[in-house]
């Protein structure tokens, strides 16, 4: 699977990028490819690209603030709060595995 | 930046004498007066506190990484603790702390060194959600080795 994604956490200092971290791993682990922005407070990192977003099969927004969504019109978009994929990553994934293979 | 650089060694103290997460903030707080990243301990720790309100900070593992933006701060870095003991404090698995990261970081400025500085905060946090650095955490017995772990 190709996985995209957006991290945006309140402050945008920590949960934001660790989160990312966790996601990614997670992803990584279970086999697939993944690629996950940051929005922090010094702006947005590793940004996705129009053909990044295109060819993903699934897009996570992992977010306690709001992020901007109108440029995953279309896609498959999974919004879940920070604590969600902090709490258990791989059970994040498994659960994306799932749903996508229904 | 290198992440190296961001690791002060002098705000690192892997054997606080904390037993609450007040006292650990208070604690890693005066060790940042001392070298010169805060002007002021009490406004920094109500800063930090502020941002504790709006979620929790105890990220899993026994780590908390407590942090906000404060206007006290004077110089962009990362104090570390470690407690003896388990500490209480909000996680998202329940479990109580023994590892702090406190992240000193002052608001906006149009400066290319605070964005470098910024990003080599955001590449610690990075590291924190590793499941390897994690793991090895734990198990550190000097500064050195901490920072090792944390930037290898």
């Amino acid at each position: 699977m190709k996985i995209v994604g957006v991290t945006a956490c309140t402050a945008g200092i920590a949960h934001t990028y660790i989160v990312a971290q966790k996601i990614q791993e997670a992803a990584e682990a279970a086999g697939h490819q993944c690629k996950i922005e940051t929005q922090g407070t010094i702006g947005a990192e590793n940004v996705l690209t129009e053909d990044e977003i295109r060819d993903a099969n699934v897009v996570i927004i992992c977010h306690d603030i709001a992020v901007d969504k109108s440029r995953f019109k279309g896609k498959r978009v999974v919004d879940i709060p920070i604590k969600v994929a902090m709490k258990n990553p791989k059970s994040l994934i498994a659960t994306i595995e799932k749903k996508l293979n229904e | 930046m290198e992440l190296k650089e961001l690791l002060d060694e002098d705000i690192i103290e892997l054997n606080l004498k904390a037993t609450t997460k007040d006292e650990v903030l208070h604690e890693l707080s005066k060790l940042l007066l001392a070298h010169g990243y805060i002007d002021d301990v009490e406004g920094f720790v109500a800063d930090i506190y502020a941002r504790e309100a709006e979620g929790i900070t105890g990220m899993g593992d026994h780590i908390a990484i407590p942090h906000g933006i404060s206007p006290h701060a004077k110089k962009i870095g990362i104090a570390i603790g470690r407690t003896s003991s388990m500490v209480e404090w909000e996680s998202y698995d329940d479990e109580p702390v023994n590892l702090i990261f406190l992240f000193c970081v002052y608001g906006d400025e149009n400066s290319g060194t605070y964005t470098t500085k910024l990003q080599a905060e955001a590449e610690l946090a990075r590291r924190l959600g590793s499941a390897g650095v994690i793991d090895q955490l734990q198990h550190v017995k000097s500064k050195g080795e901490l920072v090792d772990v944390l930037t290898k």
